[in-house]
């Protein structure tokens, strides 16, 4: 087995890097809400960067384990711990079986990834275990977890070799600038909408889930209204309907859409959008494509690079400070340390 | 040649768009392109999602080299050849459009000054074509190049409706795939699924296609229904001329 679910916290769900290949039929992609956490979870559980695993939000889950294996938590700090003691995050951690790890409220951030090793035993629909929360399919039955729900690991490796640890990035402050690439209907703004665009504020508003983040601010001028003949959308899309407030489509949007499309969010800063909060704000800051794809190449080195890390030969490290003690034997005095080691 | 417009959507997907206008002129080039591209297996494209007048290109920013895709692109764009598109395929829907399973067709007639046998006869009587899929999960957008019926939405949408729900307005007919809110007249229901998680390939249409709504009674109804909870049933599909 795996783990049983004490407590769902306010919205878990199973996420892995997404349902590809069904757009053209109306099939929203789903995945995680923040790449980066999500990748780097686990890769410190030895997984593929894109295996499932547990995606909380704002409020995390309390699991207790009924089998050993290796957990790592990364993205918004909810203070997690293990049997009631706090438990390291962006580190692999082993637990065993019985064990309860709880989440808290986010002190930082919106959104936690908890990786197992070996990833969780779910059917695959239309080849990805990805929740599609709208749609009601994938994940474990298509829908968030819930109180007593059992989840399976499918290859648990409790003899994982530890330490493994990976840098924890300084948390963001209220206010972010987030990058795009104007268009594709940029041209149905007048120059006055696109300046307010990339110059003013914008808040997120409550309405804000793994669809999309309604955000609230300065009104973008159209030069006719919002509305197009429907095309294709991506993640990441900021469209601005006739009202004027824009909204950033996420990983649950729909396929297709009829309201003008400012900008799209590029890929390297979209899990920084997953990571923003009701209140906190946003500025854009137009960049160009070959920008965007050196940025999104910077972050695939930089797993890459942890990865390469990780997979190194990790020296013992000790896990305690070394205590001294100075011992008499025979009238000569020795100085012992005593270092516990992994 | 072809008119068209490329333009980024983001660092990981194109946009051709052709004349600013919904109509199967125009929607066969988006078609024809799709199906060159495909052809040619260009390394790092990603999946290609059909609309009205647009195709949008997904790619891979680390596998594709961008300035070959956008040629690739822009060679099949201006070659377009709709006389090598393969032939259109047609899907019968059943359509039971009688009592509570066709809620607006009293009304329906009424708006059209007609009976309702004259309603599901005009209806029933030529194919749909599938524009392209979206809004939800096997959802077809279709039309007719013939204006049939005169009137729009309901004056007030309904919060929610059931899956299976055939709904009309002007030239569109639409299949609702699972219970939703809707603004349009209920002219009757499919037993069937156009979206079906349980099989391998869960969707009934591709944008493209055609369909032809065919009247059944209760029985026959209920006993398409049974079968396609079974997963048995096969809808009738047969080849057309574009």
């Amino acid at each position: 087995m795996g783990f049983i679910t004490e407590n769902p916290g306010v919205l878990t769900t199973i996420q892995d890097e997404g349902r590809y290949g069904y757009e053209q039929f109306g099939m929203s992609p789903a995945g995680p809400m923040d790449l980066r956490a999500f990748r780097t979870a686990n890769l410190l559980v030895d997984n593929d960067p894109g295996e499932s695993a547990l995606e909380a939000t704002a409020l995390g889950p309390a699991l207790r384990f009924d089998q050993d294996n290796v957990a790592a938590v990364t993205g918004a700090d909810m203070a997690p711990t293990l049997n009631g003691r706090p438990c390291p995050m962006y580190q692999a951690v082993a637990v065993k079986a019985g064990d309860v790890l709880r989440l808290g409220a986010a002190k930082s951030g919106l959104r936690s990834y908890i990786a197992f090793a070996g990833g969780l035993d779910v059917p695959q629909v239309m080849g990805s275990r990805a929740t599609a929360l709208q749609n009601q399919v994938g994940g474990y039955q298509g829908r968030r977890l819930a109180k007593g729900d059992a989840v399976g690991f499918r290859a648990p490796n409790p003899g994982l070799a530890l330490p493994r640890v990976a840098p924890v990035p300084p948390p963001e402050g209220k206010e972010a600038v987030i990058r795009v690439i104007l268009g594709p209907q940029d041209d149905m703004f007048t120059q006055e909408g696109l300046n307010t665009f990339l110059s003013q504020p914008y808040t997120v508003s409550k309405d804000f889930d793994r669809m999309g983040c309604r955000l609230e601010g300065a009104v973008i001028a159209h030069s006719g209204d919002g509305n197009i003949i429907s095309d294709g959308m991506v993640t990441g899309a900021i469209q601005v309907p006739t009202s004027g407030q824009p909204i950033i489509m996420l990983a649950e949007r729909q396929t297709v859409g009829g309201y003008t499309k400012i900008a799209t969010v590029i890929s390297a800063d979209l899990p920084r959008v997953g990571q923003r909060k009701t209140g906190d704000v946003i500025r854009f800051q137009a960049v160009t494509v070959e920008e965007a794809h050196q940025l999104w190449r910077a972050f695939h080195q930089e797993l890459e690079e942890l990865k390469a890390q990780l997979d190194r030969p990790q020296p013992s490290q000790p896990v305690q400070p070394a205590i001294t003690y100075r011992v008499t034997v025979n009238g000569r005095s020795y100085q012992v340390q005593v270092v516990r080691h992994t | 040649m072809s008119d068209y417009t490329l333009c980024y959507v983001g660092d990981q997907a194109l946009l051709v768009e052709f004349e600013n206008e919904i109509s199967i002129e125009v929607n066969q080039k988006v078609r024809a392109l799709k199906y060159d591209l495909e052809r040619k297996k260009i390394p790092g494209m990603g999946e290609l999602v059909p609309t009205y007048r647009a195709l949008l290109i997904h790619y891979d920013p680390l596998r594709a080299d961008l300035e070959r895709l956008k040629e690739e692109v822009k060679t099949s764009a201006a070659r377009m050849d709709l006389t090598h598109l393969p032939r259109a395929v047609v899907t019968e829907i059943p359509v039971l459009y009688e009592g509570e399973y066709a809620l607006d067709l009293e009304e329906i007639a009424k708006l059209e000054n007609t009976t309702p046998e004259e309603i599901i006869k005009i209806h029933s009587g030529s194919d749909y074509y599938v524009y392209m899929l979206g809004f939800a999960p096997g959802h077809p957008y279709t039309a007719r190049f013939e204006n049939p019926f005169s009137f729009k939405r309901r004056e007030s949408p309904r919060v929610r409706i059931p899956g299976g729900s055939i709904v009309v307005q002007l030239a569109l007919s639409d299949i609702i795939p699972f219970d939703q809110p809707c603004g349009w007249n209920i002219i009757g229901t499919t037993p069937i699924l156009v979206c079906d998680y349980r099989k391998e390939n869960p969707f009934l249409l591709k944008a493209g296609q055609w369909i032809r709504h065919v009247p059944v009674d209760r029985a026959e109804f209920l006993e398409i229904k049974r079968q396609v909870e079974l997963g048995e049933y096969q809808c009738r599909t047969y080849e057309r001329g574009q």
